[in-house]
């Protein structure tokens, strides 16, 4: 073992600072799954006859579905039946309607994990809905909020409060028979987040959910349904945390974004779950639908992602791009190390004309990980002019770590121009050597050379997490240099 | 309609009448190859490696295995062939023709030979490169295979002069199938330029081309192996050219594919000794409906061996071309260098490409990228031609063949390089407007 493979050794074992358990009671239906368990959670949650009928499609149709094996990830069978599909914290009251109600012990949790729940929201500007396991247990800036006809609330609530719009949208973007994972969300989904912008309206703040698994035994399945209507612009970010535990945890959330005439949205994730320990014991499943429709002309949608978690990822935050002039834009940077496991990558369906999207993909692995990128863009027959740039980048830190690349093409009309690159490469000896040479120690100079190596993601973050992910990335790869 | 299982019975029937190479071991290998093809058959759409070729079309047709005799004379041949003045083996329909071919005045130490005329037991040379299990067309090729091309050529013997095979589609027998098996082998520091030339007389004929190519190249072997495919756009040719190459080699393979309704290309090397160095190239130009399929690997086995691979094609009319290249660079193989691009031209309304660069590396000291493009004619360009007084049908054609020959200046051959430009000159589109 060389030296600096020693060195990435010591430096890749830092601890998981997030992977701590709040002791709270919590609610929990009893691990299984079957129509019961769904018309369980429906009752619970107080949801209208459609929402049911819709949850118990899906379950039927997930048990006629097989689990998806082509991706390049290996884990153990996930035994459904083992899984509690709701979890809740135990409610003192009928649910805290200020922050003043909310359980100290959880306001304290995400005080470690730096979620800004309280008045730092206020001057960070954050509007944060939290969910908890299962449940939204707080959110911010509500009132503020619809002064401009905003809406932000857990999906749960938005249920009771506005069932049309649910009923128009949810699984308009992800249908339940799109894939294995979807299907059981769809069926199973206990919480989430809720937006919709109206017409005309700029959110005047970044809208922000915090996701943490506390409770063993569960799964955590939120769905998060965000429309911005005609003109309207928002920025989500979303971040997550898990506690430390030997057993893997699953985490199969949907995402649903929709894009009306010249909106935009911008949706920025930093995905800490727990990794698991050095030797691949534990840690997440985390295997996300995440999709977008630009519907409207001349529409944006904008992903952007930093996955340093997750004992396994599977997700690719895909765009559908229908209106003509829409742009759908893909920034992401995956590191794996220890035995993480990594299967990302985006989408982009062009279906409208002079449609454009970017595809920026940087993966670093370390350690005995697998890091891979899977990616699709489709010309569609009618997808005039349409436009696509592909830059997929890997590092290699140590010689036990792998990297892939899978992009598929597809182009079905003549005016698409489409290009795609990848390179793969470790971290160079003359690039060291300049900085060292410079009087900065190896540690430094990985870390500046990595955060350099993701700068093109990184600068797409809103500012309160580039800073996160700045710091996640140091963390987890400081002076790993095979 | 026939059904798969009609399909694939049609094939294994066929097996028991194939008397090449009629040893004990090489019918062991035959039995082995039909019950995995029993097993597996043709593969379909739901393989990975056949996402986007279908076999259904090739399944329906009613293939014939006799075909009528027909002689065709040394004029025709020599205008079929890419070359002049090389060593020659020509199979027509199926059948090899002794004097067609020119195989005298070998220099000692090569031998050059049809398979159906090798006195010594080869079967230990056979499904060396190729891997039975995998589902595709290696099962059936072992199974039905008839003739073929051998080339063995002994140590430090450097081969000057081009070997050129022809394989003949007369078009007198309606859809006969051909099934053939090549075997190249270059032992220590030979050297050889070896051409597979597939051509049809007649542009209507029909039929079905399966091939399979094994190259051995030991160490410091030098093999330009080039391929045209000039098939007629009514038939089906399905082909592997499977490589292994030892320390020090060179494989410069070149894979011109014109013809075909279907046309499908596996070309794979392993790299498996130091220095080892490969060269790909590729072009496939299609149009009407035709479907071009290119499926290439690259396994980097060991430390410090190098590819280069650029494939090009050209899409018109209603046509459809595949491009697949998977660079697999293994555990411990450092200081890898892999490069490899794809660049496609659309030219028409209806035409379709699919393409996946895909790489896959266990090893961190490597440098590996890749590039794939789709585009169509630069304006720009076209205006700077209009501008000097060209139609635009020149001018696209000008384009459009300036874009496919880019490929063939990497070849090392000047000879070949000119005759397949010539080729090319004929097969451009003319007219094609997007």
């Amino acid at each position: 073992m060389t030296d600096q493979t020693q060195q990435l050794e010591t430096l890749t074992r830092k601890e998981y600072s997030a992977g701590f358990v709040t002791d709270i009671e919590s609610d929990s239906l009893p691990p299984g799954l079957n129509e019961d368990v769904i018309r369980e959670i429906s009752r619970i949650k107080n949801e209208p006859e459609f929402l049911l009928e819709w949850r118990l499609k899906a379950y039927r149709h997930w048990l006629t579905m097989d689990t998806p094996i082509w991706a390049h990830v290996q884990y153990p069978e996930v035994d459904f039946q083992a899984i509690s599909y709701y979890s809740a914290p135990k409610k003192k009251t009928d649910g805290p309607k200020s922050l003043d109600e909310v359980d100290p012990e959880l306001l304290r949790t995400y005080e470690k994990l730096g979620v800004p729940l309280d008045e730092r929201a206020r001057l960070a500007g954050v509007a944060v809905d939290a969910v908890f396991d299962s449940v939204s247990v707080a959110n911010t800036f509500q009132d503020k909020l619809a002064e401009q006809g905003i809406i932000f609330m857990p999906l749960s609530k938005a249920v009771q409060e506005y069932p049309e719009l649910i009923k128009q949208y949810l699984g308009s973007v992800v249908p339940y028979q799109d894939n294995y994972y979807a299907a059981l969300n769809s069926a199973v989904f206990s919480d989430g987040s809720f937006v919709y912008i109206p017409k005309g309206v700029r959110c005047p703040m970044e809208l922000s959910t915090y996701f943490r698994i506390n409770a063993a035994n569960t799964g955590q399945f939120e769905r998060t349904l965000i429309i911005a209507d005609d003109d309207a612009y928002v920025s989500y970010l979303e971040g997550c945390t898990a506690p430390m535990r030997d057993e893997n945890q699953l985490h199969a959330a949907v995402v649903e974004l929709v894009a009306m005439n010249r909106a935009e949205i911008k949706y920025s994730t930093v995905q800490n779950w727990y990794p698991g320990d050095e030797n691949g014991k534990g840690g997440i499943y985390n295997f996300v639908t995440k999709r977008a429709a630009c519907r409207g002309e001349s529409s944006k949608v904008s992903w952007t992602q930093v996955e340093t978690g997750s004992a396994i990822t599977w997700k690719y935050p895909s765009v559908v791009l229908q209106g003509d002039n829409s742009v759908g834009e893909f920034y992401s940077v995956a590191v794996t190390n220890n035995m993480q496991q990594a299967d990302t990558g985006t989408k982009m369906i062009h279906l409208g004309k002079n449609t454009s999207s970017t595809i920026i993909s940087k993966g670093i692995s370390a350690g005995r990980s697998q890091n891979a990128y899977r990616g699709l863009v489709r010309m569609g027959p009618n997808a005039e002019n349409a436009r696509n740039y592909t830059e997929c980048d890997s590092l290699l830190m140590g010689d036990r770590c792998a990297a892939h690349t899978f992009p598929y093409i597809e182009v079905k009309n003549p005016t698409a121009k489409v290009e795609h690159e990848a390179s793969t490469s470790k971290i160079s000896e003359d690039q060291l050597f300049y900085c060292k040479q410079r009087g900065l120690d190896t540690e430094d100079a990985v870390s500046m050379i990595v955060n350099g190596f993701c700068k093109q993601v990184i600068r797409e973050l809103p500012m309160e997490f580039a800073v996160e992910a700045q710091n996640l990335l140091g963390l987890s790869l400081e002076g790993s240099v095979g | 309609m026939k059904q798969l299982a009609e399909i694939h019975t049609a094939f294994i029937e066929r097996a028991d009448d194939v008397s090449l190479l009629n040893t004990p071991a090489v019918n062991a290998l035959r039995q082995k190859a039909k019950a995995q093809f029993e097993r597996h058959g043709l593969p379909g759409k739901k393989q990975e490696d056949w996402k986007y070729t279908s076999l259904w079309q090739l399944g329906q047709e009613q293939f014939v295995y006799q075909a009528v005799e027909t002689t065709l004379d040394a004029e025709t041949i020599d205008r079929l062939a890419l070359v002049t003045g090389s060593y020659r083996l020509v199979i027509v329909d199926g059948v090899f023709q002794p004097e067609l071919s020119r195989l005298a005045d070998l220099p000692q130490g090569v031998k050059l030979q049809a398979m159906s005329q090798l006195d010594a037991d080869i079967a230990d040379q056979l499904n060396q490169q190729i891997d039975l299990e995998k589902p595709g067309f290696n099962a059936l090729n072992t199974m039905l295979f008839s003739e073929g091309l051998y080339l063995h050529i002994a140590n430090d013997i450097q081969l000057s002069q081009t070997i050129e095979l022809v394989v003949v589609n007369s078009g007198k027998t309606a859809n006969l199938a051909v099934h053939l098996r090549h075997l190249v082998r270059l032992e220590n520091g030979a050297k050889a330029t070896l051409i597979e030339h597939y051509v049809a007389v007649d542009d209507a004929a029909t039929g079905l081309n399966d091939i399979v190519t094994e190259v051995a190249l030991a160490q410091d072997a030098q093999l330009e192996h080039y391929k045209l495919q000039q098939e007629s756009v009514t038939s089906y040719h399905v082909a592997t050219m499977a490589a292994h190459q030892a320390e020090g080699s060179h494989w410069h393979n070149a894979n011109i594919s014109l013809g075909g309704k279907l046309a499908r290309n596996d070309v794979h090397s392993r790299l498996e000794g130091e220095a080892a160095h490969l060269t790909m190239s590729g072009l496939y130009l299609v149009a009407g409906d035709q479907h071009v399929d290119n499926h290439t690997r690259i396994d980097h086995s060991v430390a410090n061996t190098s590819s280069d691979e650029v494939y090009k094609g050209v899409m018109d009319e209603k046509s459809h071309a595949v491009f697949n290249g998977k660079v697999f660079v293994h555990k411990d193989a450092q200081k890898t260098d892999a490069n490899q691009s794809n660049h496609n031209l659309l030219l028409s309304r209806g035409c379709e490409i699919d393409t996946k660069p895909e790489m896959e590396i266990y090893a961190d000291d490597v440098k590996c990228g890749h590039g794939s493009t789709v585009g169509q004619i630069d304006m720009d360009q076209l205006f700077f031609l209009r501008a000097r007084g060209l139609d635009e049908v020149s001018a696209r054609s000008l384009l459009t063949f300036a874009f496919a020959v880019d490929v063939l200046e990497r070849l090392p051959s000047d000879e070949i390089k000119q005759a397949l430009s010539t080729v090319i000159e004929q097969r451009l589109p003319r007219g094609a407007k997007v």
